[in-house]
């Protein structure tokens, strides 16, 4: 599954660890999420599209691997 | 993380090693093995319990520690890692049993075959229990 994280957090100029801070998981995890080598539960999936104002099918496209 | 009851088994660990320790030296234990389980209990438990006053008292370690377990990836990578573990030590016992039954090492034999048939029924039970709840 592919995402837009990275694109969203670099056109709001947030550091991988700020976003791991506000989100609540460690750096790690968003680089492995933004990467594609990791997806997140629908929890998680749920926090980052709320974080940034969009829906979970705007940030995450599905049936793409 | 951090619990009054982790704090109180760090404490067991550091008394059990002392414990250990003082046996051997009064030669009540008559192993050198013990005094050095002793120590390696005592060092834990120290370990234990200095992470676990920094984690008192200390904001940002707190905030790390807790971002670590709680971290889902983390918890992911644990599970699989178990997960991992339990299919390699099956296969490498299952390895040995045949290469125990070709030595004409009967016990070792029996031992690995328990092992595994152990690790199976282990399994269909954890199985069980979760089909149930989930």
């Amino acid at each position: 599954m592919k995402n837009r994280i990275e694109e969203m957090r670099s056109s709001r100029g947030i550091r991988q660890d700020e976003l791991a801070a506000e989100l609540g998981v460690s750096r790690q995890t968003i680089s492995s999420l933004e990467n594609g080598r990791y997806n997140p539960s629908i929890m998680l999936a749920h926090r980052i599209a709320e974080y940034f104002g969009m829906t979970i099918e705007e940030i995450f496209i599905f049936g793409e691997e | 993380m951090y619990n009054n009851k982790r704090l109180m088994l760090s404490i067991f660990w550091i008394v059990l090693g002392a414990v250990l320790i003082a046996l051997s030296v009064m030669e009540k234990l008559d192993s050198s093995t013990y005094s050095a389980m002793g120590g390696v209990l005592i060092a834990i438990g120290a370990l234990q319990t200095i992470r676990n006053l920094r984690y008192r008292r200390d904001t940002e370690y707190r905030k790390k520690i807790d971002t670590e377990v709680n971290d889902e990836r983390n918890r992911f990578l644990s599970m699989k890692s178990w997960s991992w573990t339990g299919y390699i030590v099956v296969l490498v016992e299952g390895i040995g049993v045949v290469v125990a039954m070709i030595a004409g090492q009967q016990t070792l034999q029996h031992i690995l075959a328990y092992s595994v048939c152990l690790i199976v029924v282990v399994y269909w039970i954890t199985y069980l229990i979760l089909s149930r709840k989930y």
